[in-house]
């Protein structure tokens, strides 16, 4: 898992050791939604939520994928199971390209890919036991055909997210938030899925909550090694639990590297703000900040260039003018910006 | 000592539900001096916004109620306060922000009308013109660009973090003794947060008000304030300066707490490969263990804790440092 394969962010190059074949690879991935105007309703726009992104999630790892709110993580999440139709380009989940899948196939390739959401308020239906939320997704895939193995499948998701038996005949209702969410783990694993998307699975948890439920990912994972996304605008949260990181910035990727590195020395001017405007829980400790002027650009109408020019404290008049490319500093970490720190 | 300006006692504060009776806030004591900055921290349902409210007498009643209690405001009690009496306090000698900057501003007026209201209820000899001026003036103090273009916006004009400015412009329009701020950056993004509490930082130094700062960010507290008060249940568990409860926690869920934030003690937990937790649940508030509410979840729990029947009380174990806890951590 910790052993790495130079994985090139754009050039399309795929490694070919398959052992250490990376279980998503995402190619020039855009996704753009129509603004339309007028009485006709004609187009007039368009917003580009995900932008030419591309990047690879090797098999058993988590990569954290962090941005402020309307950077489009959210959108790329839910386009790399086509829960929102990509625009153009790529997801090639273990050989296969998703995005080019006929309907029978994809639900097929679905059972392989789950999302857990970030509202377990919402994302669980009212007038459902948990029973049969969690028999719902084996049904729909003709899992564990019997009633007596559906059963015992149910008591083994529950027990992976150690909740009691009797969980089964009540309502989402009668559980807290963290039930909530683990209920919600439970209905994704149960169709025995290789990748989770998981977008912003403990934002709307109470702290000492959170940190459970961060601790039961990481044991399912090495227990069932699964691959996650892991979506969150809490880096401290994502650093935790990924072993490399992407930051996103109005719908590009602007820089991805291993946790650790990206932690200690990124390049990216952006990355650098951010991490420095996270209040840190040590009144001793004298971080420098560094505070960002301005709010996010509107998506709609991107700033020319690297679209973060105008917050950025190191913009030239190149970053005016043109959006730069992907830099390699080492195999694993990628960065775009012609101006990087270090 | 700078000047007291509010000082809480024993309040108790309950609420009236179909299930029976809850105390959301069951005995709290906090004493606030000018300039300072006051957190009080703890999660959902711990009873940190209510204890907010109550200052401000806006709890609701029905179903609400304070059932017991002192809160003085630089020596007068605002609960024997005559309720147009507390109007005027109100906004104007205490303000407040909420958490949620898209709810609390009226989306059918401009934020100029909004920030005049407050003139027009507090400042009456304003003329039309200074009420516009001293609106645009505090829209520049809180760092909104072109003010006199955004004098005249709708809410919706805004984003979130534009629109806390405008909330906190209000807020300070009649330049408050005591701002409480109930999770001012919670609905923000990072960079955003930053830039708030940056400004909140520098407006209280500039006017030289006391602030109590809401939140369940640790993180937070520990960049902005000078106390700190953590509850758990409806009560404070602890309180004291902010460099004690960060580096010698006595009080095990305030130790628990800590210890769940991923950055806190990042190299030892990476190491563990998980992060130290608070085991089960906050418990309903009807249904409340008797004796210590916490006993369930606590790590340093003894047959003694157990046994007892009254809730421990808030003790000074050393120089103003409080903690209420049958067995506090010995450090």
């Amino acid at each position: 898992m910790t052993e790495q394969v130079v994985q090139p962010l754009s050039n399309g190059k795929v490694s070919k050791d398959l052992n250490n074949r990376p279980i998503l690879e995402v190619r020039n991935l855009v996704k753009s939604f129509p603004i339309r105007g007028g009485i006709l309703g004609r187009e007039v726009g368009a917003v580009k939520a995900v932008s030419d992104v591309s990047f690879t999630i090797n098999r058993g790892e988590t990569l954290g994928l962090v941005g402020e709110s309307g950077c489009g993580k959210t959108t790329l999440g839910r386009s790399l199971l086509r829960l929102i139709e990509p625009t153009s380009g790529d997801v090639i989940f273990d050989g296969i390209d998703v995005t080019k899948l006929n309907p029978e196939d994809l639900r097929e390739i679905r059972r392989r890919m789950q999302i857990i959401f970030q509202d377990p308020y919402a994302s669980l239906n009212p007038r459902m036991t948990v029973g049969a939320i969690l028999a719902e997704p084996l049904l729909i895939h003709n899992l564990c055909g019997d009633k007596e193995s559906r059963l015992k499948r149910l008591f083994q998701l529950l027990d992976y997210v150690q909740m009691p038996k009797d969980t089964l005949n009540k309502y989402p209702h009668e559980f807290s938030g963290g039930q909530r969410q683990r209920i919600c783990i439970a209905r994704a694993l149960a169709v025995e899925p290789d990748f989770i998307v998981c977008d912003e699975p403990v934002s709307a948890l109470d702290v000492s909550v959170q940190a459970q439920v961060i601790n039961l990912l990481m044991d399912l994972q090495k227990d069932l090694g699964l691959t996650f996304l892991f979506i969150a605008h809490d880096l401290k949260v994502v650093e935790f639990i990924s072993n490399r990181v992407a930051v996103m910035y109005l719908g590009n990727v602007v820089e991805i590297a291993e946790s650790k590195e990206l932690y200690g020395a990124c390049r990216h001017p952006y990355t650098k703000a951010l991490f420095s405007a996270i209040p840190n829980p040590d009144p001793t400790a004298k971080t420098e900040r560094i505070i960002l002027e301005g709010d996010i650009p509107s998506p709609m109408n991107p700033p020319s260039g690297c679209h973060f020019h105008p917050r950025c404290w190191r913009a030239t008049e190149e970053c005016r003018k043109t959006y730069p490319g992907v830099t390699s500093s080492t195999a694993t970490h990628q960065y775009r910006c012609y101006n990087s720190l270090q | 000592m700078n000047e007291k300006l509010l000082e809480v006692k024993d309040l108790v504060v309950q609420f009236r539900t179909d299930r029976g009776k809850v105390t959301a806030v069951n005995g709290v004591n906090f004493e606030l001096y000018r300039g300072q900055t006051l957190g009080i921290v703890g999660e959902s349902g711990s009873g940190k916004s209510v204890t907010a409210l109550s200052v401000m007498r806006l709890i609701p009643n029905p179903p609400g109620e304070i059932a017991r209690g002192e809160i003085f405001f630089r020596g007068q009690n605002l609960l024997h306060l005559p309720l147009d009496e507390m109007r005027r306090i109100r906004g104007n000698k205490i303000a407040m922000i909420f958490q949620e900057p898209m709810t609390s501003l009226n989306p059918v007026f401009t934020v100029g009308n909004q920030i005049e209201e407050v003139f027009a209820l507090h400042q009456q000899e304003y003329s039309k013109a200074e009420r516009r001026n001293q609106g645009i003036e505090l829209l520049k103090m809180v760092g909104i660009p072109s003010p006199e273009r955004r004098y005249l916006e709708y809410p919706h004009q805004m984003s979130g973090g534009m629109r806390q400015r405008v909330m906190i412009a209000m807020s300070l329009a009649c330049r408050p003794d005591i701002l409480i701020a109930d999770e001012p950056s919670t609905a923000l993004d990072v960079t955003i947060q930053a830039q708030i509490l940056e400004l909140m930082k520098k407006l209280q130094s500039d006017l030289g008000m006391a602030i109590i700062m809401i939140t369940h960010d640790l993180g937070v507290v520990a960049e902005t304030c000078d106390q700190v008060a953590v509850m758990y249940c409806g009560q404070m568990v602890e309180k004291a300066n902010i460099k004690t409860v960060f580096s010698r926690p006595r009080h095990p869920y305030t130790k628990g707490l800590l210890e769940s934030i991923p950055s806190y003690d990042s190299t030892k937990n990476k190491e563990k490969g998980r992060l130290p937790t608070i085991e089960g649940m906050v418990p309903s508030l009807f249904d409340l263990p008797t004796g210590c509410s916490f006993q369930d979840r606590c790590n340093f729990v003894t047959e003694d804790c157990r046994g007892r029947k009254g809730m421990p009380q808030l003790e000074n174990l050393a120089l103003g440092h409080e903690v209420s806890c049958f067995n506090p951590i010995v450090v």
